[in-house]
């Protein structure tokens, strides 16, 4: 599904459906934060969504870009490992989409109930680990990010545009078959894949 | 003006006097006693099963809310003969908007007077109060006063008045025994400890209840249905009143109407209307509930001649409360979406759950204004569409942490390297600087900001005095 709708050229809205459960998965700088809000977009016109700020460092600057209406955005501030689960929780009970960064610590099985409950309730859920990764088979399909390259900036001289972000997508989603994708990203609500750069045979045990 | 009945439903043939006697809903709360129930601890909002512990003789009568309407028609047509725009909270209860009343009968003395001899007319034993807002209104209807000062006569109220028994215990723990000093706290200290429930005492003890700020609503958002031939029957003209709720409710969207107009127009051309208020939304329900019951009380109260020939709902919405976000049109969403984030700020308190609106400003983090979710979106500080010199380019950094030292090397003012936690990275490119100059007369520094790139992704960065400081991460 998602290399039929990424090659295709209409990146984001197809990967947001209800009831899935996405994972990104990549260190801060490498773009993951406003993929995840571009994926939020789409389901927020329609409704409130919820981010789930465990630093408090979001800026809704760039939600806002990203083409979330101001009006549709929550920020819930949550930085404690403990209630963070009751806390996302609760949002998926009654909210289209959630995007929550997981704060180091959380346990599997925390997230298993999650992405249970986001099935269940048929609500979307972007799950963003701080640190380290995602249990296997939670997510239908995990974004890893391997890279990103920045155009713009030359010395002083003009302002970074447009980044091409490499991600690893695999999961359920992709077949059981890792992918490489290069996405474009010029910093509003569209995101383009610009190719598929691989695709290699995965074991079963994969995510 | 309020014009309120104690304990309306006692109004009936059946209510013994002479003995205690409550009506009770069909939730099992009571909702009325007379005085010898009440003797007898018996009070509003008690469970029937301990009301009748209290008082074992005490007579039981089911509620009949449409009945009990019917019966409150003759009230509310009496103080229309008065002055236009009643208000029907619920039998029993209405209110009157009197703003320009007043001056045709030259001041509010002979408007109440008025309204009281009307309302006599057809029944006795009303208590008139006379306030800004509805609830100063109904407290002053307790005491049948005429307030000059509503502010002050709010402030003079206990804090039971608010009638929230989550809170009120906890304010008078908390040594707060009346609305002034609930009033005199800080708005923030209140929302920060008691939530939304604390939010709207406060409201309510500050008197922002006497704002009516209303909401424009398209004009074509009035639903109705026509018959033909004429409805005859009670019956099939609440059914379709339930039909005609779910569209008024799919038209104007949930979570708005807190006034509905009900609207009917007999065979013969004549047009009979009532409003209906709530201090909460309407539900689809409800609309359908207050309907049925406005169109027994004109069947009983003389009929419609002819028969129905068109039913008409008119929404209306002059209350603050409610209007919190823009929610789609699905009404379950909508309420499943204030419920999950109602029950978030409860787990994580109301500082925390926030949105945001665009503002002006030269870095990222002044051009976002906070503000807690289920407040009213505050009017942006500084003007967005100004040009501010200096502001830095789209796209924001989507990460904004608390500005942090970085140690950044420089060759010849070129930045060469960035240490990044433990490691040192590389300076693929970087483009800048954007210089804040900065409010030299009230001691502020200049800045320059510098975009950053390394392979391990984009960063802001500031310099200022020698130091340089992560302000943003382009992630």
């Amino acid at each position: 599904m998602l290399e039929r709708a990424w090659t295709a050229g209409c990146a984001a809205a197809p990967l947001v459906a209800p009831g899935r459960v996405l994972g990104l998965v990549g260190s801060p700088g490498l773009g993951l934060t406003r993929l995840g809000l571009t994926l939020l977009a789409d389901p927020a016109h329609g409704a409130a969504v919820a981010f789930v700020d465990v630093r408090g460092w979001l800026s809704p600057l760039a939600a806002w870009e990203a083409g979330i209406p101001p009006e549709h955005l929550v920020v819930v501030r949550c930085s404690e490992r403990d209630s963070w689960g009751r806390v996302t929780a609760a949002l998926l009970e009654g909210l289209a989409a959630v995007y929550a960064e997981v704060p180091a610590g959380v346990g599997g099985g925390v997230l298993r109930r999650l992405g249970a409950l986001a099935r269940a309730r048929r609500a979307m859920l972007i799950l963003r680990p701080l640190s380290g990764s995602l249990p296997s088979g939670l997510a239908q399909l995990k974004l890893v990010a391997e890279g990103v390259r920045w155009e713009g900036a030359d010395s002083g001289h003009g302002r970074i545009v447009r980044r091409l972000l490499t991600l690893r997508a695999a999961g359920k989603e992709v077949g059981g078959i890792e992918r490489l994708y290069e996405v474009e990203d010029e910093g509003t609500d569209v995101v383009r894949v610009v190719s598929q750069l691989a695709a290699t045979e995965a074991g079963r045990a994969v995510g | 003006m309020c014009v309120w009945f104690p304990s309306w439903p006692l109004r009936r043939p059946d209510a013994p006097s002479d003995e205690p006697c409550q009506v009770v809903g069909p939730d099992g709360m009571v909702t009325a006693a007379n005085a010898l129930a009440v003797a007898a601890g018996v009070r509003v909002g008690m469970p029937r099963r301990r009301a009748e512990t209290l008082c074992p003789a005490v007579a039981t009568l089911p509620a009949d809310p449409g009945a009990e309407a019917a019966a409150f028609e003759a009230v509310a047509r009496a103080v229309e003969t008065v002055a236009p725009g009643v208000e029907v909270a619920e039998p029993g209860l209405l209110f009157l908007d009197v703003s320009g009343a007043v001056r045709y009968y030259g001041g509010e003395e002979p408007l109440v007077a008025c309204v009281a001899r009307a309302v006599r007319e057809v029944a006795a034993g009303a208590r008139l109060g006379l306030a800004d807002g509805p609830f100063a209104a109904r407290a002053a209807a307790e005491g049948e006063t005429m307030v000059a000062d509503t502010e002050g006569f709010i402030a003079g109220l206990d804090i039971a008045t608010l009638g929230v028994s989550e809170i009120v215990d906890t304010f008078r723990w908390l040594g707060i025994s009346t609305l002034g000093d609930l009033a005199a706290l800080p708005r923030e200290a209140v929302a920060s400890r008691f939530g939304r429930i604390g939010l709207e005492a406060y409201r309510l003890a500050s008197g922002e209840d006497r704002e009516v700020s209303p909401r424009s609503l398209p004009q074509d958002v009035a639903v109705e249905e026509r018959f033909d031939p004429p409805l005859r029957d009670l019956e099939q003209a609440a059914f379709a009143a339930k039909s005609l709720a779910h569209r008024l409710l799919e038209a104007v969207g949930p979570g708005i109407p807190h006034l509905v107009v009900v609207e009917a127009m007999s065979a013969a051309g004549e047009v009979r209307s009532r409003t209906w208020r709530s201090a909460d939304p309407f539900t689809e329900g409800e609309i359908a509930e207050r309907v049925r019951w406005q169109l027994r009380a004109w069947v009983e109260g003389g009929g419609i001649p002819g028969g129905m020939a068109r039913l008409r709902l008119v929404p209306g919405d002059r209350s603050d409360s409610g209007r919190q976000m823009c929610f789609g049109e699905d009404a379950a969403s909508e309420v499943g979406a204030r419920r999950a984030l109602a029950r978030a700020q409860v787990l994580v308190g109301p500082d925390a759950v926030l949105q945001a609106v665009p503002q002006g400003g030269r870095e990222p983090g002044e051009r976002v204004r906070w503000h807690r979710w289920g407040e009213p979106a505050p009017q942006p500080v500084h003007d967005p569409k100004a040009p501010w010199p200096g502001r830095l380019p789209d796209p924001a950094p989507a990460l904004v942490p608390p500005p942090c030292r970085v140690e950044v090397e420089w060759d010849d003012g070129f930045p060469v390297r960035i240490r990044l936690g433990s490691r040192w990275e590389e300076v693929r490119n970087w483009a800048g600087p954007w210089r804040r100059t900065g409010r030299w007369w009230d001691g502020e520094q200049h800045a320059d900001r510098y975009q950053i790139v390394t392979s391990a992704g984009a960063f802001l960065c500031e310099v200022r005095e020698g130091d340089c400081y992560l302000v943003g991460i382009y992630d």
